[in-house]
């Protein structure tokens, strides 16, 4: 088993370019360090229709209210601030940036477990003898010689589908005939009852498919 | 003996709950309505109701005391941009997020509420007992300072 760089197509090109916008590390970086109830704010106005900062400060009295403390405004309204930056990019590039946000902040969390004999890679396929290639790359990969993990990302429940679920079992069945122990997951930033269900209806195997939802995405730092 | 006063401003406290959680639970049916309408997710977006829908009428009775204005108008603010929502694939994004909204303002977990809810009961019914707390809910985790 071994892990390749993608072949870079016309998507991925232009998909590259919306993972090194500054924006994507800056949301990330604050969704890292953020509470459950402030990764719900980022998709909440990152989903959302209206871009009045008032109105999402009127919508989590919990984070902006009276109650809240100093520190928890603070960064509530930094990370505000960024997820209207996010929705104002219009509808369309929307989806790519939240795509692109949930790999990073997967990325980070896990970078901080990660060292030299264990580096967090993006966008890798995972090859094996006699096996051929996935087409898609998978999202992030932690690439220990030990342990491997691979991480599938989405933004919401319905990204699960039986192709992602498959070629994750795909990795760690495929790895454990090379007697390899492959850690594969699931990252959605979505309530994780919402994934519960989805996961309940599919057929594809995933019973060894990790998830890790919005109110767990710490799990990831180990 | 509890004054009059007291009892009556209870009461009150309690009705006002059950309005904004049926505010809440009228929204949320209209926006699985919209959802509905992309076939292929149906049985995705039933699903979703079924867990969830219970849930919203649950909270009402998730905190003690009268809700403050403050968290009346968060839920009507949050019922308010699901009802701008004109996409049905959005509104499916937003059928597993409101819940979550609403119980972060009311004070309480909709998960753990529609545990204590089996789908297609109303609240009261069937026996429940109190919900279980749920390490994983935003609301006890942002109590908790819990990062």
């Amino acid at each position: 088993m071994r892990f390749q760089d993608a072949a870079p197509d016309a998507r991925t090109v232009v998909y590259a370019g919306i993972q090194a916008d500054p924006l994507v590390a800056r949301v990330a970086a604050l969704l890292a360090g953020a509470t459950a109830a402030e990764r719900l704010l980022a998709r909440a106005v990152m989903n959302g229709e209206r871009t009045d900062a008032e109105v999402w400060r009127r919508i989590f009295p919990a984070l902006f209210g009276e109650s809240a403390d100093e520190e928890l405004r603070r960064r509530a309204g930094l990370l505000l601030a960024a997820s209207l930056e996010v929705a104002n990019r219009g509808e369309a590039a929307r989806s790519q940036y939240r795509g692109a946000i949930v790999e990073e902040l997967t990325a980070r969390l896990l970078a901080g477990r990660a060292g030299p004999s264990a580096p967090v890679r993006r966008e890798r396929r995972v090859l094996f003898d006699g096996v051929p290639a996935e087409i898609h790359p998978y999202d992030v990969t932690v690439e220990s010689a030990t342990r491997p993990e691979v991480y599938d990302c989405k933004w919401g429940a319905r990204g699960i589908n039986a192709d992602v679920l498959n070629q994750l079992d795909d990795a760690r069945t495929h790895a454990a005939e090379e007697e390899i122990d492959v850690r594969v997951a699931l990252v959605v930033f979505d309530a994780r009852r919402s994934c519960e269900l989805r996961l309940d209806r599919s057929t594809a195997n995933h019973e060894q498919t990790r998830l890790v939802a919005l109110e767990s995405l710490d799990e990831l730092k180990g | 003996m509890v004054p009059w006063w007291q009892a009556y401003r209870y009461a009150t406290g309690v009705n006002e709950r059950n309005r904004v959680a049926d505010r809440a639970a009228v929204a949320y049916r209209a926006l699985a309505d919209l959802a509905e309408t992309v076939e292929d997710e149906w049985q995705y977006v039933n699903d979703l109701v079924d867990e969830y829908l219970p849930g919203i009428r649950v909270l009402a009775g998730a905190g003690d005391g009268a809700l403050t204005a403050a968290q009346i108008l968060a839920v009507d603010e949050a019922i308010a941009e699901i009802g701008l929502i004109s996409d049905p694939h959005k509104a499916i994004d937003w059928l597993s997020t409101f819940p979550h909204l609403v119980a972060l303002a009311l004070g309480g977990d909709v998960d753990a509420a529609a545990r204590a809810s089996p789908a297609g009961t109303e609240p009261g019914q069937a026996g429940d007992s109190p919900p279980e707390p749920d390490d994983d809910s935003p609301f006890r985790i942002l109590l908790g300072g819990d990062r």
